[in-house]
């Protein structure tokens, strides 16, 4: 398995948010995850990409134990290995989208602006280069956040209701920008959301319920 | 007496503290690189070093020996220093296991080359002072403990260094480092010389002098209008103090400032291996944090040679010693110079001065015994510059006026920056100079003949 998450426990001081997630991810798969609001699947998305730890259980990223990882392994880890993609876009208000997509250059290794604006052109927004966000629709700032994700050549893309913003046509664009990435690429994709629409292009549906996966199926796209 | 020891106890600190200081570097350099087999060759080379220094304590110590040792140190600093620029320009390409024992050989013998005229020089001139106290035990009991403590402090203080030390090198640093400290601390001769810097400073000065000096004679044709004494006294500022001593530390600075360079500003080389853009950016991000790192120990070497050569810089022209002449007088003809006064003692080897006061000048003699103990006696004033007279610093004369430094046995040579050399008679009560002879060339001087003479 590339992703093995190990009998994953997240507990709150109020609240169990995952109570012992057990499930594997094949490399190259575009795995979705279901649920409805408080079923822990941003939780259990956030303790496999390393941004949460989990309170017990472990999480195996290409037989990597990530959980076992101290800070500053885990961030350079973070960096040179997976990308994310939110809801909010989250783009830098005063920065441009080629300096947006740089920025993360910046944070993996070093810039290299060519390289930037080649994934933007790749992102459908090669018209849009010297654009601020404010200046770009919602579909066209998740495009950047989607060029800034991959400009470091994740083998793991984590998205957290990337479309839960946009109308259903921007969703369509979005969801067809990411198949064609992910076909041409190979990374592997978890994406969570609680739309059906935007599960249907998985491979395969895993569907949380009260911090447990209660279904696993395999879908045919 | 108890001078004697502390200087004795400060020349083995100062070598312990070296060969401390370059094992611990070397033997990191070799552990980043997985070579430490050549950590034995380096072992050999210093037991080899510290065998000719035992071999050197029963040669005797002549000023051609000691003049040698203190050229060759120089040599092994120019050869390190400029074989750290020719490593930064021509990375090793990664060495072939069968020239393992090639190198082996030649870090034994740059080890012996960069090690033993140190040791050797110290090593006589401990015993020189013992002998010169008739103190022969204290001395040397001190300089061993001195060498003992401070070799096996250096390796417990800065032993714990040494698994994080060698990142910070590459061949390039390390041949740099290896010159530095041989820089900072290659002086032989005691309190007198615990860094190579104003010995540098002298020698690169003299060359440019002469080169700058060569260069204009040979430049300049009869009868130029701009061949004036103003002239000269303008080329003289070209080889005085400040353009000189600039040189030197550009000299000294220009291949720090080139690993600088190469450390900070570059170009970084484009990985040929990399598959992905991302990927190809890490490779260039690892290699530009390695040259930041190894950019490192270079900055401090820069700021090292700076402070030390400032403060030489303020050492060297402080120290000229320049006695107040002693006024003599002519006698049928002569300027005698007597040499009956029991507080002077002419054949010390120090500088001695004399005024002769005539139409209201006053015309200096400088009396100096040279090493082979031949005294010499010249004019305080040379053909090019104005006659501002010599100090002595070491065992050279400076000319005040430009800074040239003049060996002592080369005085009594004629021409160029030289002290105008005088026939003198010398006799054990007196020395004799024609008064008219010293007028005559003490005209050419203030009426730029001399200068005239040169074109």
């Amino acid at each position: 398995m590339f992703v093995d998450v190990k009998d994953v426990i997240k507990e709150y001081p109020t609240a169990t948010a995952l109570r012992g997630v057990e499930t594997g991810i094949e490399r190259g798969m575009w795995c979705s995850i279901m649920g409805a609001s408080g079923s822990g699947k941003s939780t259990l998305l956030n303790i496999i990409g390393g941004l949460d730890n989990p309170t017990s259980g472990a999480v195996f990223i290409d037989g990597t134990d990530i959980t076992a990882m101290g800070e500053d392994e885990l961030a350079r880890f973070r960096r040179e290995n997976i990308g994310f993609v939110f809801q909010q876009p989250h783009l830098v208000p005063y920065l441009n989208s080629v300096e947006n997509v740089m920025l993360s250059q910046y944070f993996h290794s070093l810039t290299d602006e060519d390289e930037a604006r080649e994934a933007l052109k790749r992102v459908g927004l090669g018209h849009r280069l010297h654009h601020r966000p404010s200046q770009l629709s919602g579909g066209e700032q998740q495009r950047v956040t989607i060029a800034r994700a991959l400009i470091n050549s994740p083998r793991l893309l984590l998205a957290d209701e990337p479309t839960g913003n946009l109308d259903r046509e921007n969703t369509r664009l979005i969801l067809e920008l990411l198949k064609k990435l992910h076909t041409e690429e190979q990374f592997t994709i978890i994406l969570v959301t609680h739309d059906p629409f935007v599960s249907g292009w998985a491979e395969r549906v895993l569907t949380m319920e009260d911090g447990r996966v209660i279904k696993d199926e395999p879908r045919y796209c | 007496m108890s001078l004697v020891i502390v200087e004795a106890a400060v020349v083995g600190i100062k070598e312990a503290a070296k060969l401390g200081i370059v094992w611990l570097v070397y033997s990191s350099f070799l552990r980043e690189h997985n070579r430490e087999g050549f950590l034995k060759a380096f072992y050999l080379g210093v037991a080899l070093a510290s065998g000719l220094a035992l071999v050197s304590f029963f040669v005797p110590s002549t000023l051609a020996v000691k003049d040698f040792l203190a050229r060759l140190i120089g040599y092994v600093f120019f050869l390190f220093f400029l074989g750290s620029l020719a490593a930064l320009y021509q990375p090793a390409r990664g060495f072939k296991p069968k020239w393992d024992t090639a190198l082996g050989s030649l870090v034994v013998i740059l080890t012996i080359v960069y090690l033993s005229p140190d040791i050797i020089g110290s090593t006589m001139f401990v015993r020189e002072i013992a002998e010169m106290k008739a103190a022969y035990l204290p001395t040397y009991v001190s300089a061993a403990t001195g060498f003992a403590l401070a070799l096996a402090l250096t390796v417990i203080a800065l032993g714990r260094f040494k698994h994080h030390i060698g990142r910070f090198f590459g061949l390039g640093q390390f041949l740099l480092f290896l010159s530095v400290v041989k820089l900072l601390g290659g002086g032989i001769r005691g309190f007198a010389e615990l860094s190579l810097i104003p010995s540098v400073q002298r020698g690169v000065m003299k060359f440019f002098h002469d080169v700058v000096h060569q260069m204009l004679v040979f430049l300049m044709v009869p009868d130029h209008p701009m061949l004036s004494i103003t002239t000269w006294n303008f080329v003289g500022i070209l080889f005085g103090p400040n353009i000189a001593l600039a040189a030197v530390l550009a000299l000294l600075l220009a291949p720090p400032a080139m690993f600088l360079y190469h450390g900070l500003l570059a170009p970084l080389p484009e990985p040929s291996e990399a598959a992905t853009g991302a990927e190809r950016r890490l490779l260039k991000a690892a290699a530009r944090a390695d040259r930041r790192r190894k950019a490192l120990p270079v900055a401090l070497f820069i700021c090292v040679i700076l402070v030390f050569w400032f403060s030489g810089r303020a050492e060297d022209i402080t120290r000229l010693y320049n006695p107040k002449p002693k006024p003599v007088v002519e006698d049928k003809g002569f300027i005698v110079i007597p040499l009956t006064d029991p507080t002077m003692n002419i054949r010390d080897g120090s500088l001695h001065k004399f005024s002769f006061y005539h139409e209201g000048e006053s015309i200096v003699i400088m009396v100096i015994e040279k090493p082979d103990g031949k005294l010499v006696v010249c004019l305080d004033a040379c053909e090019i510059c104005p006659p501002e007279g010599y100090g002595l610093s070491g065992e050279e004369v400076v000319c005040i006026y430009c800074r040239t430094p003049i060996p002592t046995d080369t005085l009594g040579i004629p021409g160029g920056c030289n002290p105008i050399p005088l026939e003198a008679r010398i006799t054990d009560s007196k020395i004799m100079i024609e008064a008219k002879e010293l007028l005559e060339k003490w005209d050419d001087v203030i009426t730029g003949k001399t200068k005239e003479a040169i074109r």
